[in-house]
């Protein structure tokens, strides 16, 4: 869960999500799931003259697994907290396979 | 530059290994002929990561006019970035500090 | 609300065969022996493991209440009685359908299919829910009525006993003649009524009791068959509706006869129920006199003459038809019945000729439709104008049509049981709970496993907390003060200002430490010194230094430590190791830290040992940190690979880990950690590696990061016990700094100088606050000395770079420290070694906007001020 976790952090920010087929796509972070399946709003394809076909649309649902890269913006990342909490996870993880 | 020979530590599970890199600068070769390397902020089981000060290098391979093939890369920069899992299965590996 | 008790089907481990009869089920046999109009005969060969309980709303509510069905659409299209829920009972709309005009109704809405009956209700309507519910008891039992019910469930925990009675009824009665059941059972209904006493709920009464959850095998399809064509005897009996029970409390209420004994009849009794039903009507529709049924209850058995009931509707019963084509056969051959009228529904499907006619009121005195009579029997269709026909036939076809389209719409009802809604709807639930991340109800602590970094960085960004209950807050406070982990946006800010801060404190100090001195001339030092007397320090703050260093022989002269550039990789692996070592046992303690007892109050021993495991386990946790991180490792002189604590720092997760180190472990071990930074000050990476290098005015990046980390990360730590450090601990420091390090390469470095200038200006502070004894005092003269002498040479080359290369606050910070210490022959060979600076920086300042102008003119003349002069009297 700790990207889900993550994730919810940066709701309502603005981030460019690289799909595996090499679609880039800026929008706002609506919502997120613990698939990290994505919601964005206010979207813009960058590279829009590759793919006019996405040229009318406003906002999508991206199935997590497409995702390649999330770009975050860096300032809204706790850094030292995420290394915490991937800590914690991996202590969880370890804890359960016991 | 990168190398991940296993020199004795004992070492209980893989992602154990990872652990170790968290906040160190490390290398991922992708699927799709690319590499990042940047500093780990974050991990799964998954291996979905986070890295910040990425460098991605992408392996173009071109025929030139001659009909030879010639690799061309692409570098890019971003700040913090999201690595999906399992595009991120191949290799991760500990990269020393310069 | 009224609620009647009907039945209801459990099929368990029913013989999926068994479901061919469900339709026949559908039919109450009791209305065929009672009602002159319906009454087909009891089933010969009901499915023997059905016990028939339902629960049905009343016609006022008009709302499927649970709509138990078990009938697959598929087999509720097979036969006319096919078991709907709701839809079984009469046409709750058709007296307004009928009402309103005759032409479109294609379209269902609410206008024209409300009955208007919820108008009606009427509280007073509501004098039997006790009976229903099994509270008053008639108003002899007013115990309260919780609002747990679980109708199901109570059903269920009496299915054995239904199920036995009917495997004990068809063993009786193997393929029963109709008559034989039904001349049989009405008889023995009164004292059946009178005699028994369970009322189906007595479970209730066990809080703790929990009903089975038993499935049914229709809900998965397993089962089904295609419904067979009907046998035209074979009509089951129905449900019975909520009209059905009223009518047959009213009945039993003229016959003095407790109403919830015919409830527990019909729950206990099922197979009895079959055959001892009372039919009542809605409301606006011809109602069966009571005197008449009990004419009839008392006459017992169906109206003679009647050997097969007739096949069609029952009336009020059945449930709207599924088409004409989904007629069965044998309603077609019938014959008497008009093939539009099939579908009409019960009230039209007549009685058999026979019937007797004066138990049916007149029907042109009732129904909305004061126009048209109404039709309970096709016969009097005959005796109907040819208009009054037509028009009653147009209407029927339109009651049909929309029957049907109810129909539609119904198919799906009763498919699950509520316990089946009810599991459904809970993982539902959890579903959601978990994708929002949502687990208020939860163990905050399993919310933390789960969404540490959502819940902290909530509390640290200020976010609105989902949990605002949840003991986060040092978490929060944990994070938000590690300066250091913080490199985004926010964190950056913070960063900067924690580093300002941290320049500010140093500045601070050095600024106390001169005007301190320029207070009070030198040459009074000693006498201000010896007026206040002496002052002890040998206590408990100032423990002996506890490494073990073995002085290297050759002791003086330059000796820069060359170390291994790169640390072999078991080096590294064992280093990094150590480290997450170290989080671990940090993060056990921060989680320690939250879950610490109240303090004990004298005398409660419990609370008293409650606290002692939780200090052994906070000293345990210690011990474990303490462990990792290898402080007490022996030094080993000259040797190539770094003591493993500098190791540690060299990583910035190491230099991170310092401040919230600090926070869990005590004074001597803090000491001994400042001493072992300070022994190797010039091994430090910080250090070693941060020399600057002719011709290059800058680090790299990598270098910068390091030594910015350090000054935010480790130097705060530091400072805050140098600050409270007695005197003879500096001193040590000091001498340490002296005999251990190569000095001058310490004090190239920001870092270096940093440490010194701590040092410096805390025995100053120490000794205007008169803390130092003489012979403190001389020892620390005596090594301060020596240091002045090993770095005078190096003096101008403690500058980082040029003189437009900016930082350059620090090392005027450590003049001025050392310039306050100086006596005035070193004061003077200070000015001498800087002179060239102080002017540079002037006449450089003199071109820079004002505010950076002030700026370096106020650095250099914190040092000017330390030593007695001022900028302003360079001109």
């Amino acid at each position: 869960m700790l990207f889900f976790s993550f994730f919810k952090t940066l709701t309502n920010q603005t981030v460019t999500i690289e799909l595996k087929n090499d679609i880039r796509i800026r929008g706002i972070l609506k919502s997120v799931d613990q698939y990290l399946n994505i919601k964005l709003d206010d979207i813009e394809v960058l590279d829009l003259d590759k793919y006019p076909h996405l040229s009318s649309v406003k906002n999508m649902f991206i199935r997590g697994s497409v995702v390649r890269y999330v770009i975050l913006p860096r300032s809204e990342v706790d850094v030292g907290l995420l290394e915490d909490a991937t800590r914690r996870e991996a202590a969880n993880q370890a804890g359960k396979a016991r | 530059m990168a190398d991940n020979e296993d020199a004795g530590a004992t070492v209980a599970e893989p992602l154990d290994l990872v652990r170790l890199s968290l906040d160190e600068i490390v290398f991922v070769k992708l699927r799709g002929d690319r590499e990042l390397k940047g500093r780990l902020h974050a991990y799964d089981s998954h291996c979905n990561l986070v890295l910040g000060d990425v460098e991605e290098t992408i392996y173009v391979v071109e025929e030139d006019e001659n009909e030879e093939e010639i690799t061309r890369t692409i570098k890019k920069q971003e700040e913090m970035l999201f690595v999906r899992g399992e595009s991120a299965l191949t290799t991760i590996c500990n990269g020393h500090r310069r | 609300m009224h609620l009647s008790i009907v039945h209801f089907e459990y099929s368990i481990g029913v013989d999926p065969r068994a479901w061919r009869f469900l339709p026949e089920a559908a039919r109450p046999a009791e209305l065929r022996s009672r009602s002159p109009k319906l009454l087909p005969p009891p089933p010969p060969n009901r499915p023997p493991t059905f016990a028939h309980l339902t629960f049905l709303p009343s016609a006022k509510g008009s709302m499927s209440f649970f709509g138990f069905d078990t009938n697959l659409p598929r087999d509720r299209q097979g036969g006319p009685a096919a078991s709907r829920g709701f839809f079984e009972n009469p046409d709750p709309f058709a007296e307004v359908a009928r009402a309103s005009a005759l032409e479109d109704d294609d379209a269902i809405d609410f206008e024209d299919t409300y009955d208007g009956l919820g108008d009606q209700l009427d509280d007073d309507q509501d004098a039997f829910n006790d009976d229903t519910f099994g509270g008053g008891g008639g108003g002899t039992d007013t115990g309260p009525v919780g609002k747990d019910f679980d109708f199901f469930g109570k059903t269920a925990t009496v299915a054995d006993a239904i199920g036995e009675e009917q495997i004990r009824y068809s063993l009786q009665h193997p393929q029963a003649a109709p008559a034989a059941g039904q001349s049989a059972q009405p008889a023995a209904a009164p004292a059946a009524t009178a005699t028994t006493k369970r009322s189906g709920y007595e479970k209730y009464s066990d809080p703790g009791f929990i009903p089975d959850l038993q499935a049914k095998s229709s809900v998965w399809g397993i089962s089904q068959k295609k419904p067979e064509p009907i046998p035209t005897q074979a009509q089951a009996r129905k449900m019975m509706s909520l009209e059905e029970v009223e009518a047959q409390m009213r009945n039993q209420g003229y016959q003095s006869s407790p109403v919830p004994q015919s409830i527990s009849q019909h729950m206990a009794e099922p197979s009895y129920m079959r055959h001892h039903q009372d039919i009542t009507l809605p409301d606006g529709f011809p109602t069966i006199p009571p005197e008449v049924l009990r004419a009839q209850l008392e006459r017992g058995g169906p109206p003679p003459g009647m050997p097969h009931p007739p096949p069609g509707m029952p009336e009020l019963h059945a449930g709207p038809p599924p088409g004409i084509q989904g007629m069965p056969p044998h309603l077609m051959m019938q014959g008497n019945l008009p093939p539009q009228n099939l579908p009409q529904g019960p009230r039209h499907a007549g009685p058999p000729p026979n019937q007797r006619p004066q138990q049916i009121p007149p029907p042109t005195t009732r129904g909305p439709n004061g126009g048209l009579p109404v039709i309970t029997d096709p016969q009097q269709l005959v005796h109907l104008t040819e208009e009054q026909r037509n028009a009653y036939l147009v209407e029927d076809a339109k009651r049909a049509k929309r029957n049907h389209k109810i129909f539609l719409l119904s198919r799906g009802n009763g498919l699950m049981t509520p316990q089946d809604k009810n599991f459904i709807t809970r993982i539902q639930l959890q579903q959601l709970v978990a994708a929002a991340g949502n687990v208020a109800d939860s163990d905050p602590e399993a919310v933390l496993a789960e969404d540490f970094y959502y819940q902290v960085y909530s509390q640290i960004r200020g976010a609105p907390r989902q949990h605002p209950h949840q003991p986060l807050g040092h978490f929060a406070q944990t994070y938000l003060l590690q300066t250091g982990n913080r490199v985004g946006g926010h964190g950056n800010r913070r960063a900067f200002q924690s580093a300002d801060n941290h320049m500010q404190r140093m500045q601070q100090q050095v600024q106390r430490a001169v005007e301190a001195a320029k207070a009070k001339p030198k040459n009074k030092q000693l006498i201000i010194e010896g007026s206040l007397g002496k002052i002890s320090f040998s206590n408990a703050k100032a423990p002996k230094p506890m490494l073990n260093i073995k002085r290297p022989d050759s002791s003086e002269g330059p000796r820069p430590k060359k170390l291994q550039s790169d640390l072999s990789l078991s080096d590294r692996k064992s280093i990094l190791t150590n480290i997450e070592r170290v989080y671990s046992a940090l993060m056990s303690m921060e989680d320690m830290e939250r879950t610490m007892p109240p303090p004990p109050e004298e005398g409660d021993a419990e609370a008293i040992q409650e606290h002692m495991e939780w200090r052994q386990k906070v000293h345990a946790l210690n011990q474990k940190l303490w462990h990792s991180l290898k402080v007490m490792e022996p030094i080993v002189p000259n040797s190539t690979t770094p003591h493993p604590f500098i190791a540690f720092l060299s990583y910035p997760k190491g230099k991170k880990a310092i401040p919230r180190i600090f926070r869990h472990i005590d004074q001597e071990q803090r000491v001994t950690i400042l001493t072992m930074i300070v022994v190797h000050l010039d091994s430090l990476d910080v250090v070693r590696l941060a020399q600057p290098v002719p011709g290059e005015a800058q680090f790299s990046v990598a270098m910068r990061e390091a030594i910015d980390l350090f000054s935010l990360a480790v130097m705060p730590s530091l400072l805050g016990y140098v600050n409270e450090a007695p005197f003879n601990i500096i001193i040590g420091l000091l001498g340490l700094v002296i005999a251990q390090t190569h000095v001058q390469t310490v004090a190239r470095t920001k870092v270096g100088l940093g440490i010194l200038t701590m040092l410096l200006s805390r025995a100053e502070i120490v000794k205007e606050a008169g803390q130092a004894s003489e012979r403190d005092w001389q020892q620390w003269v005596e090594k301060f000395n020596v240091l002045f002498d090993t770095l005078e040479p190096a003096l101008a080359d403690i500058f980082p770079g040029s003189i437009n290369s900016g930082d350059d606050m620090y090392v005027w910070q450590f003049l001025a420290a050392v310039g306050i210490g100086a006596s005035p022959e070193q004061q003077q060979r200070l000015v001498i070694a800087v002179k060239d600076r102080v002017m540079e920086t002037v006449a450089y300042s003199k071109t820079l906007p004002a505010e950076m102008s002030s700026q370096r003119l106020g650095n250099v003349n914190l040092f000017m001020r330390a030593i007695g002069l001022d900028v302003e009297l360079l001109g």
